[in-house]
């Protein structure tokens, strides 16, 4: 999954490595339900084991969310997209990519990867049915060099998932 | 008519003359490399080469060639403390020109080592960028001096020569004193800075953190005035934020935005002091 949509490789600013620092902290003091960090020494890529909630279509299902935290982070939002296989949601492209607004345009510094987690699991438990979304093949096929979610055009249609 | 044609003659010489210039001057950039060349002046007269070293600093060499080159070498400059003497026979070409330059930089490995160690653990004043080409460091040693370290470039690890200035005379003379006593405690074994530091006996003024400049550690300045809300804020970060984003929108010096938080509107005075004060 290395070539999946590589973001920049400039190391992290010395302001982004200690907010990546205390969220880290704060992460393992307080972990988000149904989230588990899988410890590694880099602290660019953090990749995220999401368990689908109870009661959901999700549950029991595991997936892998990985995250990749530009040079200037939190002035610019990181990177989140899905290890394969990606969970079957309408908002959730075949290739990891996620349509959400907070991952693009309405991000903000004030969010941090926990919330970030939190907006995920709700948008996947809020979901009715497993479908990929309408245009899931043209869009793939637009990625296919690798290109990251980040440098899409999105449009946020429809906000009820 | 004769005279028409012995102008043109001189002028098709003239041609002649700079193309086989060109040509040449051509090929030898093409040893070199052309990924490392930098600038390159229209006449092919002025062009510079980047090259980096054996720790992966980055130099600009600069070469001004003379109309009857390789008769005459290239003369050049670069950001060294000394320039080397260039071995220069009219068949050697622009690559023993970068040889001799490397073998010059690899010279001044230690040296730099030296200077980077100074820049890296200890204040120095008035050096956002400090020169490669300076053996001299000001350092910061508190409020009342500033040390002026003078660093041998044959022996850089050698005790420096320093000089002691500041405001007060009494400080200054203190520090001065306890210099030349200790002084035959310098030992190339040691850091640039633990060397100082037992020599003087104290703790020195380590570098700013260079995001924030003289304001990183500093308290927030800005509230959000939503009481719900109440977050606060560096103006400087926030400053940053809403210029980051294509919503934001300024009047004066003062930039209308939303909170990061809650999304009510902010207004922040733009702070016109360098973030690297």
């Amino acid at each position: 999954m290395s070539s999946s949509g590589a973001p920049s490789h400039k190391a992290l600013s010395k302001i982004a490595c200690k907010r990546l620092q205390k969220e880290l902290v704060e992460w393992q003091m307080n972990p988000p339900t149904g989230f588990k960090h899988k410890v590694t020494d880099n602290l660019q890529r953090w990749i995220i084991e999401v368990i689908g909630a109870p009661g959901t279509l999700y549950a029991n299902e595991t997936y892998q969310l990985q995250v990749d935290f530009p040079e200037h982070y939190p002035m610019e939002s990181p990177q989140v997209i899905f290890l394969l296989p990606a969970p079957l949601h309408p908002h959730i492209y075949s290739n990891g990519h996620i349509c959400l607004d907070i991952l693009y345009d309405s991000w903000s510094p004030a969010m941090t990867v926990s919330s970030i987690c939190i907006s995920i699991l709700s948008m996947l438990s809020s979901s009715t049915e497993k479908q990929r979304p309408t245009d899931n093949d043209r869009y793939v096929q637009n990625c296919k060099n690798g290109r990251s979610p980040k440098e899409t055009r999105w449009w946020f249609h429809d906000d009820k998932v | 008519m004769m005279m028409e044609e012995s102008i043109e003659r001189a002028r098709c010489e003239e041609l002649a003359k700079s193309s086989s210039f060109y040509r040449k001057v051509y090929s030898e950039i093409e040893e070199v490399g052309w990924e490392s060349l930098r600038r390159l002046g229209g006449d092919l007269t002025f062009f510079s080469f980047h090259i980096l070293d054996k720790k992966g600093r980055a130099h600009i060499l600069e070469l001004q060639l003379d109309r009857d080159y390789p008769n005459s070498p290239p003369s050049l400059s670069a950001d060294v403390p000394y320039m080397f003497s260039l071995e220069w026979s009219t068949s050697s070409r622009l690559k023993d020109v970068m040889h001799q330059f490397q073998k010059h930089l690899d010279s001044l490995q230690e040296f730099w080592s030296v200077l980077d160690d100074i820049d890296k653990s200890l204040s120095v004043v008035d050096a956002k960028q400090p020169s490669r080409a300076s053996p001299i460091r000001r350092i910061l040693a508190g409020k009342e001096c500033n040390i002026i370290a003078h660093i041998n470039f044959n022996d850089p690890k050698s005790l420096p020569e320093c000089r002691f200035i500041g405001p007060e005379p009494t400080a200054v003379n203190n520090l001065l004193m306890i210099w030349r006593r200790n002084s035959k405690k310098w030992s190339k074994e040691k850091s640039f800075l633990e060397n100082l530091e037992c020599i003087l006996g104290t703790e020195l003024p380590k570098p700013p953190d260079e995001e924030l400049g003289a304001r990183s550690g500093t308290r927030t300045d800005y509230t959000c005035e939503n009481i719900s809300c109440n977050k606060s804020f560096h103006s400087l970060c926030l400053t940053d934020w809403l210029r980051s984003i294509t919503t934001t929108r300024q009047s004066f010096d003062v930039l209308f935005g939303n909170c990061p938080y809650c999304s009510d509107p902010v207004a922040v005075k733009i702070n016109n002091m360098n973030k690297l004060d």
